[in-house]
């Protein structure tokens, strides 16, 4: 499972943020893959998608454009249709009234049975009316038909009268009056045959009209009713505020044609606001007709195809960036292992040929000190030659002695300069089964003393004791050596050594070689195999040891790698075959010497 | 002891000499020439029982004397005693006929198990 999610992690978490390459940077071709990782994705990501919200933008403008446009044409037809039905309620009952007064006169109309029966046919007629009175021009009612009693009441101060003087035709507000009922009073005047003034007023029910407005209501989230041109609320609203109250909307400015406009209402929501000034031909109204609709409430199937737009427009742009981030981390990856591994072989060629230039001074060196040593050995060998037949000399012991030393320093010299020859070159080869666990502990056998004295702990673990390698002995042992060697001016007293060794699957061996000492920071790690670098004191180590090591373990066609923590430790992993190449094999083995 | 004549070919004309010397207290009788020319001129008029022969010589280069000598003599053995010799001259010296491939300095001793070894050769 913690596989799998690695598997998937890796896939769009690309290697290289993983990896430390210090080591190999001066090598890359290309510096900063992280950096082009970011821009391709960035680039293909924003090539991809730029075009997909454009177009999902403009859409999302276009659809709201024509359903808002759908919305305000909805609103102003049914804004048309409450005020022609408001329209012809009130005209209805105003024809009937001036017709009343013009065809029946005063007269007959000041009989209160009379009045009543015209009441009663009126009712009939057209519905709504409550009342009928006729007033004298002083504004005294002298005549009633209807279920009050409101006969000799005086209308000379009331507004109604007063305008009804000037326009012969009066329609008033909704208002409460004398009877405490709302009502809405509409009123006639005429002429009688000797030129007075008279009249004729009818109280109208509000219930009827209240019917008709609300017959014009679709849905709940529709609100239709009345405000005078102050304002004040007519007929019940829903949302808007009580009857007689200021409504809460701002009073829409006047137009003689039907209006609807997008606005926001008082709790900030977008509504569609329809309105009408209603006049009839006869005489002008004080209504205006209000018709607010809640746009989200109308916008329920728009706001359905939105949210699934929505939803796959989210979708797609995941897609795209999970398609495009797989593929660019695969691609980038793939451009980065390439890199990576001509980094790896530039940086081994490297180390090899400084390794061979090396190789080729330390053959220099050696090539110009042999000359001279071996004229020292054949001179000293010559004066030893000479004491040994000369009688005299031949019983000085002291002097035989001394030529002695001169000769065991020039074998010492030979060997170091052979040494330094092995460096280069394939000299002292021996290729033969190595006891592992037998060398280790000769090689330890150098540093018994050492070991006591500092109380340093040397284990060596290796679990099969006839574990056998097919390998140059004396380069394996001077591997060993090196390392040993390197471990113990690593540690300090009292601390531990382990060496470990067995089988690392069929045909190689590993060795391990592991103390707790001082250890090394990790920008030392990568350069150690480097000829030259040392981190001892100067003129205490010539930076060639764990150098000349690697090219001893690469020519045994081993590896070696290195583990440190500062303070810590430090383990040196050798892997060797357990029989050497075949072909280094015959090389080394036809040696004459 | 048995009398070995042997030559002796280095530049480095001291320690030609003086390993001559060497090989004279020991019951050989040496030859020194410190070029390859010379060399090669003495192996034309003379039969050597081992010649001891460096690489690097100031007019012919060593293995271009040893395939001369064993053109001339092939049956004379020839040690290259070196200061320096690559692996790949070493190879070539073999593959050319030479008896021994060595590294200055020398064990005088080694050099004398050779003769002994080869004087006890059936020729």
């Amino acid at each position: 499972m913690i596989e799998r999610l690695r598997q998937i992690f890796g896939a769009i978490w690309p290697v290289f943020y993983r990896q430390d390459n210090d080591r190999l940077n001066p090598y890359f071709t290309f510096t900063d893959y992280r950096q082009i990782w970011t821009v391709v994705i960035s680039v293909l990501i924003a090539n991809a998608l730029v075009p997909l919200l454009a177009i999902t933008i403009i859409h999302y403008q276009l659809i709201q454009k024509s359903v808002d446009s759908e919305l305000i044409f909805r609103t102003e037809r049914l804004v048309s249709n409450a005020r022609r039905a408001m329209t012809f309620f009130l005209e209805e009952r105003l024809d009937a009234l001036r017709f009343s007064v013009n065809e029946i006169g005063y007269d007959q109309l000041t009989n209160p049975n009379h009045l009543t029966v015209i009441l009663r046919n009126l009712k009939l007629g057209f519905g709504g009316l409550t009342d009928l009175s006729v007033i004298d021009p002083t504004g005294i009612q002298v005549a009633y038909a209807g279920p009050f009693k409101l006969e000799g009441k005086n209308y000379s101060n009331q507004i109604w009268f007063i305008e009804c003087q000037k326009r012969n035709i009066y329609v008033s507000e909704i208002f409460r009056g004398y009877r405490d009922l709302p009502h809405i009073i509409i009123a006639v005047k005429s002429i009688r045959p000797d030129g007075t003034a008279f009249f004729l007023r009818a109280t109208l029910e509000t219930e009827r009209l209240i019917q008709t407005l609300s017959s014009h209501e679709t849905g709940a989230h529709a609100d239709i009713f009345l405000v005078n041109r102050s304002g004040i609320i007519q007929t019940p609203s829903k949302h808007h505020g009580n009857i007689f109250e200021k409504m809460m909307l701002p009073l829409p400015s006047f137009s003689p044609r039907t209006q609807a406009v997008m606005a926001t209402d008082e709790q900030g929501q977008s509504i569609i606001t329809g309105y009408a000034f209603i006049t009839t031909q006869i005489a002008d109204t004080p209504f205006i007709l209000m018709v607010i609709k809640q746009k989200a409430g109308m916008m329920g199937v728009w706001l359905e195809l939105h949210s699934n737009i929505n939803w796959f427009v989210g979708f797609s742009i995941m897609v795209v960036i999970l398609v495009v981030t797989i593929t660019c981390t695969l691609m980038v990856n793939k451009l980065y292992q390439a890199d990576r591994d001509k980094a790896e072989t530039m940086a081994v060629m490297e180390q090899n040929n400084q390794l061979a230039s090396i190789g080729e001074l330390a053959a220099g060196v050696a090539h110009e000190i042999n000359n001279p040593l071996a004229l020292i050995n054949e001179t000293a060998g010559y004066v030893k030659d000479l004491f040994a037949i000369n009688e005299q000399y031949h019983k000085d012991k002291e002097l035989i002695e001394y030529i002695d030393y001169i000769l065991e320093a020039v074998e010492r010299c030979g060997t170091i300069t052979k040494q330094l020859l092995g460096f280069a070159r394939k000299f002292d080869v021996n290729i033969q089964m190595v006891n592992l666990k037998e060398m280790i502990l000769d090689v330890l056998n150098f540093h018994n003393k050492e070991a006591e004295y500092r109380n340093i702990t040397v284990q060596v673990d290796v679990p099969q004791d006839n574990l056998e390698i097919k390998t140059d002995r004396g380069k394996l042992q001077q591997i060993l050596l090196n390392l040993v060697n390197n471990a113990f001016q690593a540690v300090d007293k009292g601390c531990c050594l382990n060496i470990h060794a067995s089988y690392n699957g069929t045909d190689k061996v590993g060795i391990t070689i592991s103390d707790n000492g001082c250890g090394m920071p990790q920008d030392n790690l990568s350069k150690i195999f480097e000829p030259f670098f040392t981190t001892k004191e100067r003129g205490k180590g010539t930076g060639l040891g764990l150098a000349i090591t690697y090219g001893l373990v690469k020519k045994l066609n081993g590896d070696i790698s290195v583990e440190s923590k500062e303070n810590e430790g430090t383990t040196f992993t050798i892997t060797l075959p357990t029989r050497i190449h075949e072909e280094v094999t015959e090389d080394e083995g036809s040696i004459g010497r | 002891m048995k009398q070995y004549d042997l030559l002796i070919v280095d530049d480095e004309q001291r320690f030609a000499d003086m390993l001559a010397k060497r090989l004279s207290l020991r019951g050989c009788h040496c030859d020194v020439c410190y070029n390859g020319q010379q060399a090669l001129d003495l192996v034309r008029c003379k039969k050597f029982f081992l010649i001891l022969l460096d690489l690097r010589l100031p007019d012919i280069y060593g293995i271009e004397v040893l395939k001369q000598i064993k053109k001339i003599s092939v049956m004379t053995p020839v040690v290259i005693l070196t200061a320096h010799g690559t692996e790949e001259d070493r190879r070539t010296c073999m593959q050319q006929g030479a008896y021994a491939f060595w590294h200055k300095p020398l064990v005088i001793d080694e050099l004398m198990a050779i003769l002994a070894q080869i004087g006890e050769m059936p020729v």
